[in-house]
């Protein structure tokens, strides 16, 4: 044997696949169409990383000191400064990104995207907000955004197409420096790029997604090119006939192979265009991006390229193991030795021995070794692949014979154990991951979700008000907005015992009407003018000395815009009350005081914010409330609650696996329905047969579901098994409590076993077409 | 004219003018044929004659567009698929050029199928299996598989498997075409020896003059249309 015969043999089998007349075109196309599916998946997989780059950098780019807090600050206005305010808002659950800008001289510099600054009553906007705006589905924006549209954000100023974002022109912003929403730059961009680092267990979560999800996706590529086997290994009999050796015969059937991978890989890229251009009008939570962004790296398609083709030559020679091709067209399988199963075991073994050192790390001890965890993780789930023929050969053989449609599907099973094996890796795979994920997820779910202390059955959202605008009018307004049941307005300082920042004895001080109040303490009776001293506040320390008729007291200077401090003598009348939890759960102490006991000078230090009860039937009452609140500050960004917090990169890993696992069940279902499909085929004269001399349909359709769902139950077993113990290693891994999460294990395997439901009710219509008389006819 | 009346006396199948077309090829083109219990007539023909396309509409498997086919004074038109599923099952036996026996399954479970499909129990099934393929000597390949046999072997289980049910009319579509003639002769000794036996009618699809010698009657079907022969001894 040499490379030139190698060659030549594989060439010959390249030139069969595509001169095989309509059912060799049939056989290389579903071959191509296979193969390009994962291989599409594969590049679009290995792109998303560098997609997700892509949006960083830009995201970079336009960075402005008003997304951090930041001691560089400019102090004075320059001719190259410009000032800058963030007026974020959010709209039907989507967010906004606005700026408000006020260039300082003729050397301002741009934000990217933007090649004028817009004048004040002026914005530009991305075309997907400019389209959300002039659509009737963004009236209440509209309402909220009312400036003229004079231009949009180019692509090098957006994160992505579906960004919604506005820049609009500004003025007076000098006077909102110091609070925190303006800022004075003098260029753009992240002057550090060292983004944040991930979080060990965040970046285990993705580790073990891309292989799960990438695994199935190899294992559906192997079964591919295998599609249409047995028709050619009958024309491959024909070549022996005429004086091929059967090492030969391989290579052909290899080069065979090896051509629809090829095919594969330029359907794949074709695929991957495709969806590459179709991902830009995809939005998937909040986050979309430009077709363009989504190249794979270089190295990696390069790897896709080689591997691809080299693995379908391999996967047909080993498939071709157990077959004795024979020259006048018969095709013996030889009865295959039995499976044996210390090196099937081998390779879970192996798996868990890489991640077991692992055990007991967690997040406090440093990172996991990544080639280690992905090791591990892909032994385990490529053991399923080893030990699944295995198990269903140990068990079918064992099985006993019942109804007609049962032994003829046991029968078959016993006969070809390996290919039904084979049919069902995927999707075991696929589970198992799942599981092990799942388990996961709600292990440290706790970790990445923070309970909010929020009461929701008081209030739902909350709006800060700047200083100085009365609370009285502010309430007023809320009142007045459409979806608003209650309204508890707030103002929040402290009282200390020496004037400024040197006061040692500190305390809360709450400025609210009566109604107000009441929702922050238990009081005995309220009117205006009234003051309360509370007791039982959350880290109250000093209201029982600094409680006492009579006693001088000074605003804090410091909280809100500077000012002299403003002296308060407690009245001789102060009344006494027990803090209760307000909306946000806290229990305040200090001081409550009605808008008639306060000092007037004192409105203007203290910090206000506004409770809202929502009446959540009426539609779009968020959207009412944040357009009063953009009425009463532009600035302003009002908080819808929710009862938990959770990390952002959570969220988005878990909702990546979710739609991941369902793309790889959809692409395991496809080619499960095409080798069911094609064995049928092969069938069709027997099929015919059987109906001649009477079998009714119902016994044919009840065996290939036998056929299908045995092998099912095998694999969802042991992919429920090996699902468990990985997610259990993983656990340890975290540091995180064992607990099963059965709910996802039943929803994985109930997924599996709906794929092979529909694949199998899919298959009903062709098998009862093919069980027609006409199947009989040889002429 | 009733398609009783149509049918020769005595007869158990006859068939009256019958038509078939597939789409624009016209497979019978007024074909007639009759056979009595215990008969066995050769329908002989050129290649695409449309002597299988007879013997399907016979069966019951392919309906005609137009004729009348009688069985046992039944018209077939008469019942629906499920009838003549069960028609096929107990009263026809088949056999096919290539067998079409059931690759995974052994050749004595492929003998029982047939009685399995009617219900029979599997032991009793198999017993009555066995018996069949001793008298077509091929007991001994029990336990084997489709694959294991050879063709003649193969052959003969299948005639074991068309007899088990004790058919009235056995139906054998070209069943030593895939043969060798020493291995031909012997399954076609075997196959008219036990449907004599039996009483059983057979219809012979052949194109080989040898395989029709053994045969009581000759038919010869050309474009579609039906001839009965005279026997030259």
């Amino acid at each position: 044997m040499n490379v030139r015969q190698w060659s030549r043999d594989l060439a010959m089998g390249v030139r069969f696949a595509f001169t095989g007349g309509r059912e060799g075109w049939v056989r290389l196309l579903l071959t191509g169409v296979g193969v390009g599916l994962g291989v599409a998946l594969l590049l679009l997989t290995t792109a998303i990383p560098n997609a997700l780059a892509a949006r960083d950098d830009r995201a970079d780019a336009r960075w402005d000191l008003t997304e951090a807090w930041s001691d560089e600050k400019i102090p004075e206005a320059r001719d190259d400064t410009l000032l800058i305010a963030g007026v974020p808002t959010t709209y039907h659950d989507t967010d906004v990104r606005g700026r408000e800008l006020e260039p300082e001289g003729p050397k301002a510099p741009l934000p990217p995207g933007v090649a004028e600054f817009p004048a004040v009553g002026e914005m530009l906007v991305s075309p997907a907000l400019e389209e959300l705006l002039a659509s009737d589905e963004g009236a209440l924006l509209r309402e909220r955004l009312p400036d003229r549209i004079v231009g949009t954000i180019g692509e090098s100023g957006l994160i992505g197409p579906s960004e919604l974002a506005f820049y609009r022109g500004g003025e007076g912003l000098s006077s909102h420096l110091d609070l925190g929403v303006v800022a004075r730059v003098d260029g753009f961009g992240n002057p550090s790029t060292t983004s944040e680092p991930w979080d060990p267990v965040l970046l285990l979560l993705v580790l073990v997604v891309f292989v799960v999800l990438l695994m199935p996706v190899g294992v559906f590529i192997a079964t591919a090119v295998r599609f249409g086997g047995e028709r050619r290994d009958r024309r491959l009999a024909a070549l022996r006939l005429i004086g091929s050796d059967s090492g030969m015969t391989r290579r052909i059937a290899a080069g065979e192979a090896f051509a629809g991978a090829l095919l594969g890989l330029v359907l794949g890229a074709g695929f991957f265009l495709l969806g590459r251009q179709a991902a830009g009008s995809l939005e998937i939570y909040d986050i979309s991006v430009y077709p363009g962004y989504l190249n794979p790296s270089p190295a990696l398609a390069a790897l896709v390229a080689v591997a691809v083709p080299a693995a379908a030559v391999l996967v047909t020679l080993f498939a071709l193991r157990g077959v004795v091709i024979e020259p006048l067209g018969v095709v013996r399988t030889a009865r295959p030795a039995r499976r044996r199963l210390w090196w099937r075991l081998l390779l879970p073994v192996g798996g868990l021995a890489l991640l077991v050192p692992m055990i007991g790390q967690g997040s406090e001890n440093g990172e996991f070794n990544q080639y280690m965890v992905t090791g591990g993780v892909v032994l385990l789930l490529v053991g399923i692949t080893a030990l699944l023929p295995w198990v269903v050969e140990t068990v079918v053989a064992r099985l006993g014979s019942g109804a007609v449609s049962w032994q003829l599907a046991v029968r078959r099973l016993q006969v070809s154990s390996g290919s039904a094996a084979r049919m069902v890796n995927g999707i075991a795979v696929a589970v198992a991951g799942a599981i092990a994920l799942q388990m996961l997820f709600a292990g440290v779910e706790d970790e990445f979700t923070q309970m909010s202390r929020n009461d929701l059955t008081r209030a739902q959202m909350s709006v800060e008000v700047p200083s100085g605008v009365a609370l009285g009018t502010v309430t007023g307004k809320f009142e007045a907005t459409k979806g608003v049941d209650a309204v508890y307005a707030f103002g929040e300082t402290y009282v200390g015992d020496t004037p400024g920042q040197d006061a040692e004895r500190i305390t809360e001080v709450t400025v609210g009407g009566c109604r107000a109040l009441r929702e922050v303490a238990s009081l005995p009776s309220c009117r205006d003018g009234d003051v309360f001293a509370v007791s039982g506040g959350e880290w109250d320390e000093f209201t029982p000395e600094l409680a006492k008729a009579g006693q001088k007291l000074w605003f804090d200077p410091d909280y809100g815009v500077e000012a002299d401090s403003v002296a308060w003598t407690v009245p001789g009348d102060f009344k006494k009350g027990r803090s209760v939890e307000d909306p946000t759960g806290m229990k305040r102490g200090g001081f409550l005081i009605t808008p008639g006991a306060l000092p007037e000078e004192i409105d203007r230090l203290l910090g206000q914010k506004v409770y809202l009860g929502i009446d959540r039937s009426v539609p779009d009452a968020y959207e009412y409330v944040r357009n009063t609140a953009a009425a009463i500050d532009p600035y302003s960004d009002p908080l819808v609650w929710t009862s938990t917090e959770r990390s952002g990169r959570f969220d988005s890993i878990r909702t990546g696996l979710l739609v991941g696992a369902a793309c790889v069940l959809f692409l395991i279902g496809a080619s499960l329905l095409v080798s069911q499909l094609e064995q049928l085929r092969e069938r069709k004269k027997l099929l015919s047969a059987l109906v001649a001399f009477g079998t009714r349909r119902r016994t044919l359709s009840l065996s290939v579901l036998w056929q299908t769902a045995l092998p099912i139950v095998l694999g969802l077993a042991l992919a429920v098994v090996v699902g468990l113990t990985l997610g259990t290693v993983l656990l340890k891994m975290t540091n995180v409590p064992l607990a099963v999460d059965w709910t996802g294990v039943l929803t994985m395997t109930g997924f599996g076993a709906a794929v092979v439901l529909a694949v199998t009710l899919l298959s009903l219509p062709p098998l009862l077409r093919l069980m027609r008389p006409e199947g009989l006819r040889t002429e | 004219m009733t398609a009783e009346t149509m049918a020769p006396a005595g007869s158990l199948l006859a068939a009256h003018d019958l038509r078939k077309a597939y789409g624009p090829t016209t497979a019978l083109d007024g074909a007639s044929f009759s056979i009595h219990p215990g008969e066995v007539v050769a329908v002989m023909g050129p290649s695409g004659s449309g002597k299988s396309t007879l013997l399907h509409c016979l069966a019951g498997i392919v309906p005609p567009d137009s004729g009348s086919i009688t069985y046992n004074g039944r018209e077939l038109a008469t019942m629906n698929d499920s009838q003549r599923s069960a028609l096929r099952r107990s009263e026809f036996g088949f056999v096919f050029q290539f067998g079409q026996l059931v690759p995974e399954l052994t050749c004595v479970e492929n003998v029982a199928l047939p009685l399995r499909l009617n219900g029979t129990g599997r032991k009793e099934a198999e017993r009555a299996a066995l018996t069949w393929m001793e008298r077509l000597e091929v007991d001994d390949l029990k336990g084997k598989r489709p694959g294991e046999v050879s063709g003649g072997q193969g052959q003969r289980v299948a005639v074991a498997r068309a007899l088990v049910t004790n058919p009235r009319v056995l139906f054998a579509d070209e069943p030593t075409g895939a043969l060798d003639s020493l291995n031909g002769e012997r399954v076609m000794e075997l196959l008219t020896e036990a449907a004599r036996s039996t009483n059983a009618a057979v219809v012979l699809v052949t194109h080989e003059a040898r395989v029709a010698a053994y045969s009581d009657r000759e038919i010869v079907v050309r474009d579609g249309k039906s001839r009965d022969m005279e026997r030259i001894v």
